[in-house]
This record gives C-alpha cells, structure tokens and sequence, in this order.
C-alpha cells in the first residue's frame, strides 16, 4: 500500500511554483506562431473560448429586433476598424493578417451559419477576445453602437461587394479608411463615409454637422480624441485623424448648409410636448427650459444648436446623458445635469420638436 | 449656575438656544433651565440617598418601612413630577405651532420656506403686497409675530434658528406651520436639522431680525429690479448666454429660472450658498467654478470650463445686485 506522506507533498507544492518559473526563465517553451498550436491546444482554446462567450452572454438583454437605425455607421466603422482583419464583401483580409495566430477568420463565412446568437456576438464585439487580437469596443460605456454593429453583421453574409461600398464609403471613389490622416483632403473624404458630402449625416445614427456651431464641432473632435465623450466609431475616426486639422474640418462643416427637417406631422401631439417642455422646462424635477441655454444667438459658442437635428441622434444622446453615459466638451456637466430629470416619454417628445424646426435661429 | 458659566460662555452668539432673541426661544430656554433645576434636585436627592444607604454605621429599617420608601420616592414622586414638567412642556406647544393653518394664512406676515437639496427657497407675503421670492436667508421685523409655512421639496429638512425659536421638520406632501417673534434685532443662523443628504452639513440659513420700518424698506426694495442690473454691462451677457437663467430668476433681465436660488438680490445676502460661502465677489466666482467641490452633490453644474475674466464678470454683476 502506498502510503502518503504529507510532508513530502507539502513540500513539493511549495516548490512547484518556483520550478514553474524557472522553466518560464529557461525559454524551451516555444512562443512562436509560425508552427500554430498543437491539435489538442488549438481545440481546447476553441473550446474555452466558446463556452466562456456563451456563458458571460446569458447575462446580455438582447433586443427583440435589432435597431437598424446605426448600420451604416457601424459598416462605415467596419471598414476602418474591422475588415482588415475579418476582410469585407469584394475585400480579402491581408495577408500579413492570414498570418496571426489564431487567424482572424473571414466573418462573412463563419457568420453564414448559425454560430453564435445575438447575444453572443454583442459580447465578442463588445469585450473582445484574450490572446487572440480581438480587440475590445474601443468604449464600455455605452450599447447601442455595438447593437447596430450586431445588426450590420447580421447583414453581412448575404452582402454583395456594391452594397457594401455604398454603406461603408458612401461613394466609388474608395478613399482609403485605414491608416492615420494628415491631410485635409484625405481626412475630408474619410469623414464624408459617414457625414456624407454635404455633411448631412447617412443614416439616422450619424448627425448632422453642417451648419452646427463651429466651436462646438471642434470642441467635440476634442473630447472624442481626448476620450471624455463615448463612441467607439468616432473616437477611432478622431484619434487617427491630425488634431491640427480639428479647427479647419469644424469650419468646413459650420460653413455648411442645413437643409430641410425632419419634420414628421404624424407627430404633432408630441411634437407639442416637447415644445412645451423646451420653453417652460419640467420644473419639478429640476429640469430648465432646454431654450435658455440652446437658442439664443449670443450664447456661448460651445452650446450646440439642436434644429433640426435627426430624430434618433437627439434621443439617443439625451439618453446617454440621463445615464451619466454621453460626456462631451468641457461644458458637459451642464447638459448632464439638466437631463437628469428626463424620462423616457420626455425623451422622445423633446426629440420630436427639435429635430422637426427648421434651423432660424442658430 | 454661577460656577458653570464660564463652561456656558460658548453657547452664547448667533446660533444658541441659551442665548434667546425671540419669545419663542425664551421659552425654550426657561423649559430649559426648569428641567436643569429639577434635574439637578433630583440628583441631589439621589445622591443623598445614595450615601446613606452605603454608611459605614448602618440602621436597619423594617420591611413596611422600605417598602414605602420605595412605593414613595420610586413610583408616585417621579410620577408627579414627570406629570409637571410634562404639562408645563405641553402647555408651551400652541403658542409655538398653531394647529389652526387657516389662522396662518391671514397671518400679517408669513414667510414660506421650501427646503431643497441644499438650500431655501423664501417667499414673504405680506400683506397688501405681491409675494416676493428670495433664498437662503430670511429676514423679519422685530417685535411682530411672523408665521412661517414650512415645505420639501425632496426629502426631509428641518427648519430651526435656535436663537428664536423651537425645532419644526419639514416633510415632502406636507405643510408645517411655525410661529416666532423676535425680541432683538441682529442676525442669527439656522443649520438644517434633519440629515437631507451629502452636503446636508452645507445648508444653513442667515435670520436677520430688523427694526419695522427698516424690515418694510427692505422688502419694498427687494419687490422691484436691483438697481444693480443695468450696471456691468459684460457680467449680465455673460450669465445670459452661459444658460444661467435657465435655473435663476434676476429681477429685472429677462433670466427667470425657477430651479435654483432667486439672485435678484443676492449681492446684499448676509451669506452665499445657503450660509456657507463669504458673500463677496471672489466668493461667488469660486462658488460658480468649483461648485461641486464648495458643495458636493449640489444641483447646479460646475462652470470650471469658463475663462476667468468670464466669472470675474458674472461675479462682478451679482455682487452689483444689492
Ligand atoms: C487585429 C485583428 C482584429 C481586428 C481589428 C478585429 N478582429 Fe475580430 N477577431 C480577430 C481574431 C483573431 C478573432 C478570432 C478569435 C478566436 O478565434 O477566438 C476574431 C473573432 C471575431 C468574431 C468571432 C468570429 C468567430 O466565429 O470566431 C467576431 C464576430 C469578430 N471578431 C468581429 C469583429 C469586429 C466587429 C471587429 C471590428 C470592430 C473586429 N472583429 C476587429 C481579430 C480581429
Ligand atoms: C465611421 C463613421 C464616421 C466617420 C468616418 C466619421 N464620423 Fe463623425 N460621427 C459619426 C457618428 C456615428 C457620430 C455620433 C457619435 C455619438 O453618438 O457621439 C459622429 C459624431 C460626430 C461629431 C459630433 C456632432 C455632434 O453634434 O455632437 C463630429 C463633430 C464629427 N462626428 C465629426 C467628424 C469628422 C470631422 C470626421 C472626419 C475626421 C468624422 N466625424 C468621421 C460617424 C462617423
Ligand atoms: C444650462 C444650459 C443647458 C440647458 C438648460 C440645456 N442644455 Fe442641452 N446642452 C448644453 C451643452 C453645454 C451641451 C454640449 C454638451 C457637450 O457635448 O459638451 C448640450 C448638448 C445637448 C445635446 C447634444 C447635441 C449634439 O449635437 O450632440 C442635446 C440633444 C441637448 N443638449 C438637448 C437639450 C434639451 C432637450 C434640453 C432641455 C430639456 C437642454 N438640452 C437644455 C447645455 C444646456
Ligand atoms: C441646472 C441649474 C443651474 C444652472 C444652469 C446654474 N445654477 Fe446656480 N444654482 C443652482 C442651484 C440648484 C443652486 C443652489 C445650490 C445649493 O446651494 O445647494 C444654485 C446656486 C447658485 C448661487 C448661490 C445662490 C445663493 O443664494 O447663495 C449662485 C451665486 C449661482 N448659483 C450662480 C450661477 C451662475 C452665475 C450660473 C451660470 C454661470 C448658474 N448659477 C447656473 C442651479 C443652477
Ligand atoms: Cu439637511
């Protein structure tokens, strides 16, 4: 019978760690990915990986229908951020890419199947992968952009390579969306993917920037680039865009006009509600007249002109900044503040109004 | 009491019970003393008993006798003199709070306090006259009752000025009703007396008791625009177009916010900032840049992100608005 000796045991436990280390330190352990892992890594890794996605999803809400509303940003953003690793209809991966270990597999083969929920791919574009390059949404602090980027990929496998300019460039011309930016001309074209050429904003996610305040587009390049407002698809167009250029695209773009509104009659009574709350405000739950600080010609050039504006854009930022979520220019706090009182109903009717008047007073 | 005055000398000043200014605090202070007084017999007398149950040399007393002692001076002495003080603490409450509120209403005089998280809102009505709102400080004649209408806004305040009067809570759905009246004029200080959150500690309020005549100056002055707003051109474009007015009202311009404290006076307040800043320029230019940091948790956002000859200006104008 064998017989346990426990004092031995303790001892080699406590040794073990510092055995383990010096093999670290010795190097034979190969870290090279030229000769790929071996089988049984490569599937418990696979494995792991799987479960730990399917699991941490359980605790992800999924939208009964995903929102459609930020697809063309979100393509606009795939083109920058993701295609050169996953590759894009008509784009292959590069081959340096085809290199990396694990490979980045093209998305729009392995998203054909039924391979992961809606859930699960939140959470894998959302946190990311571990030791694999996958990298992480480029902000925590806010959903709604990883949800439209869910949908766009919900899209991509039966997409062919003409949609998919259209979304992601806008144009034929296909600037080049990689890489950092310097020059106004190429940053100009870069920006027009999702702000369009007349600066009108494609889609309902992306605003509008002409005729906006120029102190305020400048001020929020800044806090995109400065990482104190969230959004993952604009703090990667600013941050690989020259800040010496910030002043003259905010120009361009303030000098610009606005045209038409998104006046929706349908929605006249709420319309109405909003108004009523823009001039006298929700005074019992400390929430001021939105036209004190947004109207008035002589007002500090950072307060941002809201006429006009799309629809959904206006609400989801008011959302962001009910949650304490939006940040912004060094004048954040204000807006903050103020909306911390408003609800979902105060929301949507406050949207309705100003996206519907037409831009007189800016 | 005359060996432990030097001990009371601290509880002397604007903020004392022991040193009253109002008819209502002389009373709270004479229940005071009363209950010293007794409190300091019965002591007494326990004291006594006490040494002469633990002599060396003692007597030995009968069961019947200890028995009365203890039926005596344990159950119906104490009985009665709680009795007593009870029915003197009583009798005091109807002149302190009025529970007829309609009485209050056709009150001369009524000041309407609103606690918020961490300030005052202060409405005086007077009669024959257009109500007149202020903030954080309340003002009133001397000599003539004042009826105060006590409200929240959000959670529980107290309303309290030691120096004049007793301790009333302030209960959000609730309207309490307070009656005081001055006997000296001066300024005293009331500290919010019901914990209401972080800067809870940070809310008190200014109470300046004024001769008559020159409490009705004041309150004929404070109805109309300061003559403070025409002055500092730059200061009043500088509060309008950074949305200050979107939670001030100034008398006089065309600000007329009703979610923070009414400035249309401020520059003539004892104090700033619910009676914890020094009302100077350089006070309130720090309370407009650094608020979250004179008060943490406070309502108003934090203009840190305006240039100095920006608050510079502001502060300049709002002092001007006496
Ligand atoms: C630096 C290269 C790189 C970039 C950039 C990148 N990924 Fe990945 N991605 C990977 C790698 C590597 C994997 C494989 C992870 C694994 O096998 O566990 C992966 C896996 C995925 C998967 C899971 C696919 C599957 O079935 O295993 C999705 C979905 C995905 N990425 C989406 C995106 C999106 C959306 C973006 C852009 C926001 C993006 N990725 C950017 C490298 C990248
Ligand atoms: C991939 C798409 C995309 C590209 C490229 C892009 N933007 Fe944006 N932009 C957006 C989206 C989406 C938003 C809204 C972000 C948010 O919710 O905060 C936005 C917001 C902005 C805002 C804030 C507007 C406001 O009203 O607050 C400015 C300014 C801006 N973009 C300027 C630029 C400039 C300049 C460039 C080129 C250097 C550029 N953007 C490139 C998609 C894009
Ligand atoms: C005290 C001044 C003030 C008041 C009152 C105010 N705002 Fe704002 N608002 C701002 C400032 C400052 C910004 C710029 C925030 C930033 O990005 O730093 C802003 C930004 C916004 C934005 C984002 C615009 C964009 O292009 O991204 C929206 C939407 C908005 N406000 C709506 C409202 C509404 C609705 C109200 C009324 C309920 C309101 N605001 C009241 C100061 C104010
Ligand atoms: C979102 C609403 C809001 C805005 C905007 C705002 N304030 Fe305030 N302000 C408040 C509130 C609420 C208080 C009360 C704070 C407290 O003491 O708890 C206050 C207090 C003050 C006080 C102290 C008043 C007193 O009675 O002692 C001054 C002075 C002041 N604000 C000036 C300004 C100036 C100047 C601006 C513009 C630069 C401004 N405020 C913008 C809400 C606001
Ligand atoms: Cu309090």
């Amino acid at each position: 019978m064998i017989r346990v000796n426990w004092k031995h045991l303790a001892i080699g436990l406590a040794i073990l760690p510092f055995a383990a280390v010096f093999v670290a330190w010795i190097g034979f352990f190969n870290v090279g990915a030229s000769t790929g892992h071996w089988k049984i890594t490569e599937w418990f890794l696979h494995f792991a990986m799987r479960s730990a996605v399917r699991t941490y999803s359980l605790a992800v809400d999924a939208p009964e229908t995903l929102p459609r509303e930020g697809v063309q940003a979100a393509a606009g953003h795939y083109a920058r951020g993701c295609a050169v690793c996953h590759g894009a209809p008509g784009e292959r991966r590069s081959a340096a890419v085809r290199e990396m270990l694990p490979q980045p597999p093209d998305l729009q083969e392995v998203l054909a199947g039924d391979k992961w929920n809606d859930a699960e791919l939140f959470r894998i574009v959302k946190h990311g992968v571990r030791f694999t390059g996958m990298p992480a949404w480029p902000t925590q602090n806010r959903d709604d952009e990883v949800w439209a980027m869910v949908a766009f990929l919900r899209n991509l496998p039966g997409m062919d390579a003409g949609t998919y300019r259209d979304l992601a460039y806008g144009h034929d011309r296909r600037p080049d969306p990689t890489g950092f930016h310097d020059d106004f001309d190429a940053a100009l074209a870069d920006c027009a993917r999702c702000h369009g050429e007349d600066g009108m904003g494609r889609g309902e996610a992306v605003p509008i920037l002409s005729g906006q305040r120029v102190d305020y587009l400048f001020a929020a390049l800044e806090a995109y680039a400065a990482d104190t407002r969230a959004s993952g698809v604009m703090q990667l167009a600013a941050s690989e865009t020259d800040p010496r250029l910030y002043r003259r695209l905010a120009e361009h773009y303030a000098e610009m006009p606005r045209t038409g509104t998104d006046r929706d009659d349908a929605d006249a009574a709420l319309a109405a509600r909003g108004r009523e709350i823009a001039r006298r405000g929700i005074p019992e739950r400390d929430v001021p007249a939105c036209v004190t600080c947004h109207d008035r010609p002589d007002r500090n050039p950072v307060f941002p002109s809201l006429d006009g504006q799309k629809r959904y854009y206006l609400e989801e930022q008011l959302r962001l900044f009910a949650e304490d979520k939006r940040g912004g220019t060094p004048f954040r706090e204000l807006m903050a503040k103020v909306a911390k009182g408003l609800e979902e109903a105060d929301i949507e009717a406050l949207a309705a109004y100003f996206s519907g008047r037409s831009d007189t007073r800016r | 009491m005359l060996t432990s005055s030097p001990f009371l000398a601290g509880c002397a000043g604007i903020q004392s019970a022991l040193d009253p200014a109002g008819v209502e605090a002389d009373a709270v202070a004479a229940l005071f003393w009363v209950m010293v007084a007794g409190a300091a017999v019965i002591w007494l007398a326990v004291m006594g008993v006490l040494y002469y149950a633990t002599r060396r040399d003692r007597v030995v007393h009968s069961e019947t006798f200890a028995g009365r002692v203890i039926l005596w001076a344990g159950a119906i002495l104490p009985t009665l003199i709680l009795t007593a003080l009870l029915a003197y603490g009583l009798s005091m409450m109807p002149r302190l709070r009025p529970w007829d509120a309609r009485a209050a209403e056709d009150a001369p005089l009524r000041i309407e306090v609103v606690g918020e998280q961490f300030w005052w809102r202060v409405t005086y009505h007077r009669d024959g006259m257009e109500p007149v709102v202020s903030a954080n400080e309340i003002r009133m004649p001397v000599g003539e009752r004042v009826t105060f209408t006590l409200r929240s806004a959000d959670v529980i305040h107290a309303f309290w000025i030691p120096s004049l009067g007793g301790k009333m809570d302030m209960i959000p759905g609730r309207e309490n009703t307070l009656t005081l009246e001055a006997t000296k004029a001066g300024i005293y200080r009331g500290p919010c007396a019901e914990f209401c959150g972080s800067s809870h500690a940070l809310m008190a309020l200014a109470a300046v008791v004024m001769e008559t005549g020159a409490f009705d100056e004041w309150l004929a002055r404070q109805a109309e625009p300061s003559p403070g707003v025409g002055e500092n051109e730059a200061g009043r474009a500088a509060f309008l177009a950074n949305g200050c007015g979107a939670c001030h009202a100034v008398a006089g311009t065309e600000a007329n916010g009703t979610i923070g404290p009414d400035l249309s006076h401020l520059g003539s307040r004892v104090t700033l900032g619910a009676g914890i800043v020094e009302n100077s320029k350089a006070g309130i230019g720090r309370f407009i840049a650094e608020t979250d940091h004179v008060k943490p948790g406070v309502r108003m956002p934090a203009y840190r992100a305006l240039p100095d000859e920006e608050i510079d200006a502001i502060a300049g104008w709002l002092k001007g608005l006496e």
